[in-house]
């Protein structure tokens, strides 16, 4: 070796890397030349040099802190996989089912027969939203629940058997529709996904700047806001109701929710909706319910937070 | 701690197992917070990223291949996130090279204890001083006793760009505390 290899040589050597015959042949050159084991001196200064900086030790209130959010993003992970559809997908459906009916429309006016054998009798019925629905009062138990976008007036159809197979197709805003969907949203969707359907559906259609909800709607979010046992429902119809303006109804099941649920999520959601409200209109339980949670030590450190500066926010 | 253990963790945040993800922030948090101080060179930036990258895990669970170790895996999410931070955030501190070993006044009388921290504060200044790329390959084999294999599979690069950039950072740096050295003399 020559004394261009030395200064590699010797940084493999202090990291650890230089094997037995490199250290080997390194050390015979610095014994026989100066001016490498003056190289080689200042090299390892520089490396022991930066030994001098002491490590960042890992504190007590970063550990806490930390280990809370862990947590937090644990749960919301369990949550995610009841998240509305992406936009796009939402969009590119409809898109496909608005081409749908337009080539059904095109082919119909090419001149098919209009007269259609009739339906036989085990098949769909489709009932205008201005039919009567199956009698809703006897708690009937609808299975097979499917969704479909009917057409570019914000209309939806909503399949479903009973003893027969039926389909409702209406805006949501018309009564028989919003009926079903609180019906759906309530109670008595067989599946989570069925539920959580309807719930997007009531929240696409109602709030914010869309048709008020009928009091079955808000009823019936309420209810699914306080029993189901699925905390992504619960979530979601918690969403669905901080969208629309409050009420004492939705206020007195906020409030329930960031008492009781055990979801740290819906308790969040909770606290925006009665933070928003009490902005507005600065009510004493829900400044009370926000100021214990903002100082239960039993509390999820981002609720407590959370608590803390929406009370912040209101003027008293 | 073996891979079977990094892997049985991870499998168990997958399943959203809280126990999980505590157990792998105990075991890897230390490490991961002293190489984002040492990237970032800011104590409240380290701790956020350190956080960002075990959420990055819980999200990403299901993403990791087993192509690298876990601990190279945790590394990459951790300069990445550096990156990142350091791209959109100015604050991080970027020392000016003039600023290493600045010389002391005669007579300031400044205690030994003063002198180590100075030191302490000169190496932090220099380390800012490199380049990131060449500032991430010198602490993940200074400072956390990566082999060069490894550090290529964290950084994605190949072991001959590693070494490169340890050389390079090493030369620096040592011509960057010669100079300190000379100064320092110079002016006691």
């Amino acid at each position: 070796m020559d004394c261009r290899d030395v200064t590699t040589l010797a940084i493999d050597r202090l990291a650890g890397e230089a094997g037995e015959t490199s250290r080997r042949e390194l050390s015979a050159h610095l014994a026989t030349c100066e001016s490498c084991r003056a190289e080689m001196a200042r090299l390892e200064d520089a490396w022991a040099a930066l030994g001098t900086d002491p490590d960042a030790v890992l504190t007590a209130d970063f550990r806490r802190r930390t280990l809370g959010l862990l947590e937090e993003e644990t749960m919301r992970q369990r949550v995610r996989e009841f998240r509305p559809r992406p936009r796009l997908t939402r969009l590119l459906l409809q898109a496909a089912a608005l081409l749908a009916a337009a080539c059904l429309g095109y082919v119909a006016a090419r001149g098919l027969p209009s007269a259609r054998p009739s339906a036989p009798a085990s098949a769909a019925q489709t009932t205008p939203s201005a039919a009567a629905l199956p009698d809703l009062g006897s708690n009937p138990r609808l299975s097979n629940v499917s969704y479909r976008t009917a057409g570019a007036d914000g209309s939806i159809g909503i399949g479903f058997d009973v003893t027969t197979r039926h389909e409702l197709a209406g805006r949501p805003s018309a009564p028989e529709v919003a009926k079903l969907l609180a019906y759906l949203v309530s109670r008595n969707a067989e599946t989570a996904g069925e539920k959580s359907r309807a719930i997007e559906l009531v929240s696409e259609h109602f709030g914010d700047s869309n048709a008020p909800a009928s009091p079955e709607i808000v009823a019936a979010l309420s209810s699914t806001l306080r029993r189901d046992a699925n905390p992504g429902v619960r979530k979601k119809a918690a969403d669905v109701l901080a969208s629309f303006p409050i009420t004492p109804e939705i206020r007195a099941v906020f409030l329930e929710s960031l008492r009781a649920d055990k979801n740290p999520a819906v308790r969040l959601v909770a606290v925006d909706a009665l933070a928003a409200s009490a902005k507005q209109s600065p009510d004493a339980r829900t400044i009370e319910s926000l100021r214990a949670k903002a100082v239960d030590p039993q509390e999820n450190g981002f609720v407590r937070a959370k608590a803390a500066s929406a009370l912040k926010a209101i003027s008293f | 701690m073996s891979t079977t253990d990094d892997l049985s963790l991870l499998e168990r945040i997958r399943r959203g197992d809280t126990d999980g993800a505590a157990e792998l922030f105990e075991r890897y948090a230390p490490a991961l917070l002293r190489f984002t101080d040492r990237m970032l060179n800011d104590r409240a930036s380290a701790e956020e990223v350190t956080q960002e990258v075990f959420v990055k895990v819980i999200s990403r669970a299901h993403q990791y291949d087993g192509r690298a170790g876990v601990s190279s895996w945790l590394f990459a999410i951790a300069a990445n996130a550096c990156r990142d931070r350091r791209r959109r955030d100015r604050r991080a501190s970027v020392v000016p090279l003039e600023a290493v070993a600045e010389p002391r006044a005669k007579g300031e009388g400044i205690e030994s204890v003063l002198v180590s921290a100075e030191r302490r504060r000169a190496v932090r200044a220099a380390l800012a001083g490199l380049s990131e790329e060449q500032r991430e390959a010198l602490v993940l084999a200074r400072y956390h006793g990566m082999p060069y294999a490894e550090i290529a599979e964290t950084l994605g690069i190949s072991v001959g760009a590693v070494k490169t950039r340890i050389f390079r950072a090493v030369e620096t740096l040592k011509a960057h505390f010669s100079e300190g050295e000379r100064s320092w003399t110079a002016a006691t």
